[in-house]
This record gives C-alpha cells, sequence and structure tokens, in this order.
C-alpha cells in the first residue's frame, strides 16, 4: 500500500479510513490543493473536517480512447470535476455511468467510496451518483 | 518603450520534420542540422552560437551541443518551466533577455522531439503533472484535461461548438497549401472529421493535435546586429509570460471565471501594454492549439472575440489567408501543419513575416504567436516586420 506524505496525506489516510475530510484554516479558507501554511493569513493552524460526499457537477469528461494508465476503468467511463458542498472545494472523481446519459453542469451528485486500479496499486476514490 | 520593444530579432530559422517514428536522425542529429540551417541562412558560423532556450522540458541538454556544432564558449542555457507547450513564446523573451543584458550575443531559441528519445509528448506532459487524484479519477493525458475544460466554455459560457469546427477547417486549408505541411495537398474530409472516433468528449480525433518527429530552431541576436546579417530580421516587440492569480496547477480549482479560459489574459494584458498594440493591430495570427477548443478560448483571451460574438470573428472566411480579416495558422497550425510541441507555429510566424509563407497574408506586418492554451503557466509575443 502506498504511504501518503504529501501536504494532502489526510485526504488519502481519511478516504481509506472511509471518510471524506478536507481542510479549512483558522482564518476560515478552505485551502485546495493541500498546502501546509494558509496562503492568505500565514497560519498553520489547519483543521482536516470531515465532509459530506454531496456535491454538484462542475465539469465533465466522457473518455472512449485507451490511455495508458486507464486499463482497469471500462471504457467509456465519465471523469467529473465535484464540488464539495459545502466547503466549495473542488475534487476530481469519476462519476457512474450505467447508462451514458450526458451529466449537466450543476446537477446534484453524491458519492461512495471506491477505488481505480493502476498498475499494481489501489487508488482510493470517490465515485459519485447522480440525486 | 518597454526594453524588449524591438531590440532583438530572430536572424534565421531551420525546421525538419517527419512522420512520427520516422525520423532518419537520433533527436540529438535532427535538432543540431535544424541548428545549422538556421546559422546558414543568417551567415553566422555555428560555432559563435553561445545561448540556448528551450521550454516543455526538452531533454537535449545544451552543453551537449556543443561537439557537433563545435561551439567555443557556451554562455547561456535556460528553459521555460513547465511541461506543456505553454512556455514556447517565453522562449524568445528569455532569449531576448539573454542578449540585452549582455550574458550573451547569439542565442539558439529550440524544441526537438523524436519519439525514439522523447518518447510520446502527451506521456511526457501528463508526467509533469500526474498525480494521484489524477489517475484516480482516470484522467490521465492532456487532451482529457482540455476535453473538461471545453465542456464548461461550451455548456456553462455558451461557446458555440461550431467555432471549434471553423478552426480546424482553417488549419486544414492553409496545411494543403503549404508544402512544409504534414496535411499538404490533402483535402479535409467533412464528413470524415466530424465522424471521427471520440477521443474524450467533447473531442473527436480531429479536434486533437497530433504529434510528428522533428525539430525547430531560431538564432536571437540584438536587433542591430540582425541587420548586419544575410536574412530580413524579423522583431521581437513584445513577449509575456507567467500566471494570474487563480490560474495554474490548482486541482481543477482555478476561479470560477478563469477556469474555461486558456490563462491568457494576463499575458494578453500586458503584451499589449507593453507594445502599446492592440487585437485590431495584429495582421496575422500563428495560435498553438493542442485541441480545438483551447485554440478558440486562446483567440477570446487575446482579446480577438468574445464569448458572445465569437461565432461571427472564428468563421472559416474570416480565418483563412489571402481574403479573411484574422488569418490564422497560416502554415497550417499543429493540426495540419505539424505538431513537434508547437515550434511550427513560431516557424511560420518568422515565414509569414518575411513573406515567405505558402499562404501569404498581403502587407502582413505584425503577427501573435500565441504559446500552448490551457497550460499552468503560458506565454505569448507580437513580432514585427518592422519597427512600427
Ligand atoms: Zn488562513
Amino acid at each position: 500500500m502506498t504511504i501518503y506524505d504529501g501536504a494532502d496525506a489526510p485526504y488519502w489516510n481519511g478516504l481509506t479510513e472511509g471518510r471524506l475530510v478536507l481542510p479549512q484554516c483558522a482564518c476560515g479558507d478552505w485551502l485546495w490543493p493541500a498546502v501546509s501554511q494558509c496562503g492568505t493569513c500565514g497560519s498553520e493552524n489547519i483543521q482536516w473536517l470531515e465532509q459530506a460526499m454531496r456535491g454538484t457537477i462542475f465539469s465533465w469528461t466522457r473518455t472512449w480512447h485507451r490511455f495508458g494508465f486507464t486499463e482497469n476503468i471500462d471504457l467509456p467511463f465519465i471523469s467529473i470535476v465535484a464540488t464539495v458542498e459545502g466547503c466549495g472545494i473542488r475534487l476530481l472523481g469519476r462519476l457512474d455511468d450505467p447508462d451514458q446519459i450526458d451529466p449537466v453542469i450543476g446537477e446534484n451528485i453524491y458519492g461512495k467510496i471506491g477505488a481505480t486500479r493502476v498498475g499494481e496499486r489501489d487508488i482510493p476514490t470517490i465515485i459519485w451518483r447522480r440525486g | 518603450m518597454h526594453p524588449l520593444y524591438g531590440t532583438t530579432a530572430v536572424a534565421g530559422i531551420g525546421m525538419c520534420q517527419y512522420k512520427r517514428g520516422s525520423s532518419p536522425l537520433p533527436e540529438q542529429g535532427v535538432l543540431a542540422k535544424a541548428i545549422r540551417i538556421a546559422c546558414a541562412e543568417a551567415g553566422l558560423d555555428t560555432a559563435d552560437i553561445d545561448g540556448f532556450v528551450s521550454y516543455g522540458d526538452d531533454k537535449n541538454e545544451p552543453v551537449r551541443l556543443m561537439p557537433t556544432l563545435g561551439i567555443k564558449e557556451l554562455k547561456w542555457s535556460s528553459s521555460i518551466w513547465g511541461g506543456g507547450g505553454g512556455g514556447i513564446a517565453g522562449a524568445f523573451g528569455l532569449a531576448a533577455s539573454a542578449i540585452l543584458s549582455g550574458q550573451a550575443s547569439a542565442v539558439i531559441v529550440f524544441r526537438a522531439l523524436v519519439e525514439g528519445a522523447s518518447g510520446r509528448l502527451s506521456a511526457a506532459v501528463m508526467a509533469h503533472h500526474l498525480n494521484d487524484h489524477m489517475l484516480a479519477a482516470g484522467l490521465v493525458a492532456p487532451a482529457q484535461i482540455c476535453a473538461i475544460r471545453a465542456n464548461r466554455m461550451y455548456e456553462h459560457h455558451a461557446v458555440p461548438k461550431q467555432a471549434a469546427e471553423e478552426l480546424v477547417r482553417a488549419s486544414y486549408f492553409h496545411g494543403a497549401r503549404n508544402p512544409e505541411a504534414v496535411a499538404y495537398d490533402r483535402s479535409l474530409d467533412l464528413d470524415a472529421m466530424r465522424n471521427s472516433r471520440w477521443i474524450a468528449e467533447p473531442f473527436r480525433l480531429f479536434d486533437c493535435s497530433r504529434e510528428n518527429d522533428g525539430a525547430a530552431a531560431f538564432l536571437m541576436v540584438s536587433a542591430e546586429r540582425a541587420r548586419d546579417l544575410n536574412k530580413q530580421p524579423v522583431y521581437l516587440l513584445g513577449c509575456a509570460n507567467g500566471a494570474e492569480k487563480g490560474w495554474g496547477d490548482l486541482l481543477e480549482n482555478d476561479d470560477e471565471q478563469l477556469y474555461p479560459t486558456t490563462g491568457f489574459r494576463p499575458i494578453a494584458r500586458r503584451l499589449y501594454a507593453e507594445t502599446g498594440l492592440s487585437p485590431a493591430d495584429i495582421d496575422v495570427v500563428q495560435l498553438y492549439e493542442n485541441f480545438s477548443a483551447q485554440g478558440v478560448a486562446s483567440l477570446i483571451d487575446h482579446g480577438f472575440c468574445t464569448y458572445e460574438n465569437v461565432a461571427e470573428v472564428v468563421k472559416f472566411e474570416n480565418l483563412i489567408a489571402p481574403t479573411g480579416k484574422l488569418p490564422v495558422n497560416t502554415g497550417g497550425g499543429n493540426f495540419a501543419q505539424g505538431f513537434i510541441h508547437g515550434i511550427g507555429t513560431a516557424y511560420e510566424a518568422v515565414k509569414q513575416l518575411r513573406g515567405e509563407s505558402a499562404n501569404p497574408v498581403p502587407d502582413a506586418k505584425l503577427c501573435l504567436l500565441a504559446g500552448g492554451p490551457g497550460a499552468p503557466t503560458v506565454s505569448s509575443a507580437i513580432f514585427g516586420r518592422e519597427i512600427p
């Protein structure tokens, strides 16, 4: 298994434990991509707070070409940028697309933690569904 | 006047381009050949080259070129950061900085790409950015990242998809008439284009640039020295490079208004302010189009049109030489001239201003070169046949 040691390590460890946690500075700013110190106020007092896996679709693409590193994902598949409700942080993820219906920007979604197998690794990720 | 305005010039150019995987020489050999052509044009001995600039993680460290070119002393070697084509125009500004500050006097701007040596460009660009967030989402290629941005531009900002098709058609129109282009003497089959296979929606195959092997080199010297060399100088009038707050490698968390752009708004602002020029002054545009939608967005960012009037401006008839009001990619661009990480767009900028283009724009005096759109760091430059 992968040992995460970047500024976003709590995010990955959270997903592994079944929770979505995202970082907020004491000044109120949500910091994403994760950093060790807030660029607005300079504070290092950053709390990782659990967030509901609910949000909206910010944008999307449906991939049909077999790109390297996607060998374990069935084609076609939809990747989305999801705006997480409440904090407004955008996360990259996948959208379940059983009926190949085009997503709509702003559409409500909810997520469940799954994984994407890349090479020999299972990377935890949120699989989003409409609703 | 800004220090970059008309103080340096391109004095010689060379380009060697082959189908992907069919270069007759190894990468360094192709690059050295392009540099020799550029210097021969200018009448400058390659031994007197003293500087190099590249972009996009080019693998040819300049010091290694010294033996084959007989270079006496290397005084400047640098590169614009970033894995994409965003740095292409900025490379000319960097070369000018070396010359104007007296740190070098004959600087080669170059890009070389031969698959055997550098691998697939798309893979190299992504290796620069890839992380677990992207891998887990299945987002592993520039086409997909640009597709997500394009969908937001089309759907949320109501840019008509037709504009992208018009741009692709203009590139192929020019490419079909350019003997140095991969699409030379071939007409674009519109049905085949419209029904080509999906890559990542909204992009089909014909919305994507496809890589070639090859290299191009540009000899930059001071404007004064250029006037003593063999070829008509093409002056660098301005160059801007960088990113503004709310744009960059932000895991798609860019500022909402900047998100569907290609990052050029601050670049265009500075470029026009520092040259005293405006979009209306530009006679011809060489536009790096990695993907069709990003080419359209780049034109919007550079002030040639807006979200509202893009359909009226980005029209085939308007984009082609010699009759269009906004001739774009007169060599064929990345789509149809060829794609050596975009360096062919700079090559055509110089050819056009010298009057050597296969698709000449009547009395073209000013050419805008827009670098790789959508990259975290982007750049653009304006070149002139004379110094207005
Ligand atoms: Zn703060």
